[in-house]
């Protein structure tokens, strides 16, 4: 998929580490401005979370990058190469796959046709799509179990399995995960992470919105603070954990109600 | 006497689904009501017509020139027209393929002339029976292509990439874009197997119809109410929405005289917008 010209402009950045670079991003909806000037920078091989609250433009931050929403102003580079203006179709080709709020699955089709909707691109590949195919089949094998069911019938857990694997199809560098854990049970977000962590062991970088702060900032290496359409703080998550402005914002309501945080050994950096 | 009607019923239901499924896809994935499906299915009972009597080229073999170039033809009306307002309030693209409907059909007057004209094969094919029932044989024949094409149609949707994208673009539209799929060339491939539907009904058609300019408002009448009977956008749908109807003029004709069949197809219709207005198979998403 990459041109020469490409691999050679991705040289410097690669050299750093850097997947995915976002300067004074400008984006949103008709009359509607969401983000004003949004900095950011995916390393590659780790987990970058983004939190904040509703309306602090994480999701048109996605948005953007996939090409759904165009942007108004600024730079996004991945791999050193321009990326702005890009087609979702190209962005998927050059590697960055978005599993969208909401999960968005097509709901009358299967499991498995859902799951082959998210190798659309990848048609002169058949060995590897059977092969991504029974990959995910691994991580998730409830999604076995239920590859010719409807997927708009599963429950709230399943789809977001299901969405994913549809993510995994495309054969991603980036996978980016709007609300990973919205709606679903603890235990199952649980069963959801340690299938991230396995993916991202393996090589796969991710950028994850999370309500769960808590939960994001253990799982992840760095993060991202964003309110009204800015970031407003970013760093190493363990400092950002610590930091008592954070604390105070974020997570003032566990702290009050004594409860622990969950899986204080899982943080990855 | 009861067999048949009900056999007739059968022929007609099955070529009033041939009619309705690429009526039914185009408004179901595109949720544009393609006024011109009527005058795309006159065109090919002319195209059968042509090729027939000028060069002796048998239906059958039409058929297969017909869908490609039809799909072609729908191809490009989408690409180079409609594409440019399908953001626009349904009504605009309503009025568009109206005022095409109107290019298109007068063109075909100043062409054909209003004259009726029929495709008569020969030597006739002639008539099968089975005890007290007859059908004409090229009946038969246009109906088992009507299921065999909308049966195609069906498979194409469900096993192919081009019928998954087609599906995922009508579920959900940006998803679809997520997962690389080109919306405005998945809607000119839906809207030419529209058109390749048309123009292949057209082809049955003209065995057994009477050809002119003027079927094309009676064909997209009946491309209506079998939507409205079966439900929007399936090929399921298409099909028993078919079969009703043709059962229902069938037998409602020799209830109550033939000159009445489309009075109690467009009643029905009514009844159906009123009470079931979903259909019978209605439902959300194209199978």
């Amino acid at each position: 998929m990459n041109t020469a010209g490409e691999r050679a402009a991705a040289m410097p950045a690669e050299r750093s580490g850097e997947l995915l670079r976002i300067e004074g991003l400008h984006s949103g909806y008709g009359p509607v401005t969401v983000l004003w000037g949004v900095d950011l920078s995916v390393r590659e091989g780790g987990i970058t979370a983004l939190i904040g609250s509703n309306g602090a433009g994480k999701s048109t931050l996605m948005r953007t990058v996939s090409g759904l929403v165009p942007a108004r102003a600024g730079r996004i580079f991945w791999r050193g190469a321009e990326l702005r203006d890009a087609t979702p179709a190209r962005v998927l080709g050059l590697g960055i796959a978005h599993v969208p709020e909401g999960r968005r699955l097509f709901g009358a089709m299967s499991v498995e046709e859902n799951l082959l909707m998210g190798a659309y691109l990848r048609r002169n590949d058949a060995a590897g799509v059977a092969r991504d195919l029974g990959r995910v089949y691994t991580i998730f094998p409830k999604l076995k179990e239920r590859r010719r069911q409807a997927a708009g019938t599963m429950s709230g857990g399943e789809q977001q399995m299901c969405a994913i694997g549809r993510g995994l199809m495309s054969a991603p560098r980036l996978l980016m995960i709007d609300e990973l854990s919205l709606g679903l049970s603890p235990l199952l977000v649980e069963q959801l992470v340690d299938a991230l962590l396995a993916l991202n062991r393996e090589g796969l970088t991710i950028l994850v919105v999370e309500q769960d702060v808590v939960a994001a900032l253990e799982v992840s290496g760095t993060a991202y603070v964003m309110d009204t359409g800015r970031v407003t703080q970013h760093g190493e998550s363990s400092a950002l954990l610590a930091d008592p402005a954070v604390r105070r914002a974020y997570l003032g309501a566990f702290e009050s109600q004594g409860v622990s945080t969950p899986r204080s050994g899982t943080i990855v950096v | 006497m009861f067999l048949q009607i009900l056999v007739n019923g059968v022929v007609l239901g099955c070529l009033y689904a041939c009619i309705a499924a690429g009526f039914s896809l185009v408004w179901g994935v595109l949720n544009v009501i393609n006024l011109m499906h009527g005058s795309f299915i006159v065109l090919g009972s002319y195209l059968a017509w042509g090729a027939y009597h000028s060069m002796g080229v048998s239906p059958w073999v039409t058929i297969a020139i017909a869908a490609p170039l039809f799909y072609l033809m729908g191809y490009l009306v989408q690409r180079g027209v409609l594409n440019r307002v399908m953001a626009a309030p349904v009504l605009v693209t309503l009025t568009l393929t109206f005022g095409m409907d109107l290019i298109l059909n007068n063109a075909m007057i100043l062409a054909f002339k209003a004259d009726y004209r029929k495709l008569i094969l020969d030597p006739p094919l002639g008539t099968v029976a089975w005890g007290s029932v007859v059908v004409p044989v090229d009946r038969l024949v246009a109906t088992v292509f009507a299921l065999v094409l909308t049966g195609a149609l069906y498979v194409l949707l469900r096993r192919t990439r081009m019928g998954r994208a087609i599906i995922a673009v009508r579920l959900d539209r940006d998803a679809a874009r997520l997962m690389g799929v080109d919306v405005p060339v998945t809607y000119a491939a839906a809207f030419g197997l529209g058109a390749a539907m048309a123009g292949c009904a057209g082809v049955l058609l003209a065995l057994i119809f009477p050809i002119s300019p003027l079927s094309s408002i009676p064909y997209l009448g009946k491309a209506f109410v079998v939507c409205v009977l079966g439900g929007l956008g399936s090929v399921p749908g298409a099909v028993l929405g078919g079969l009703v109807l043709g059962l229902v003029e069938s037998f409602g004709a020799m209830a109550i005289g033939p000159e009445h069949a489309v009075t109690l197809s467009f009643a029905l219709l009514i009844g159906f917008l009123v009470f079931r207005p979903q259909g019978l198979l209605g439902k959300r998403g194209f199978e």
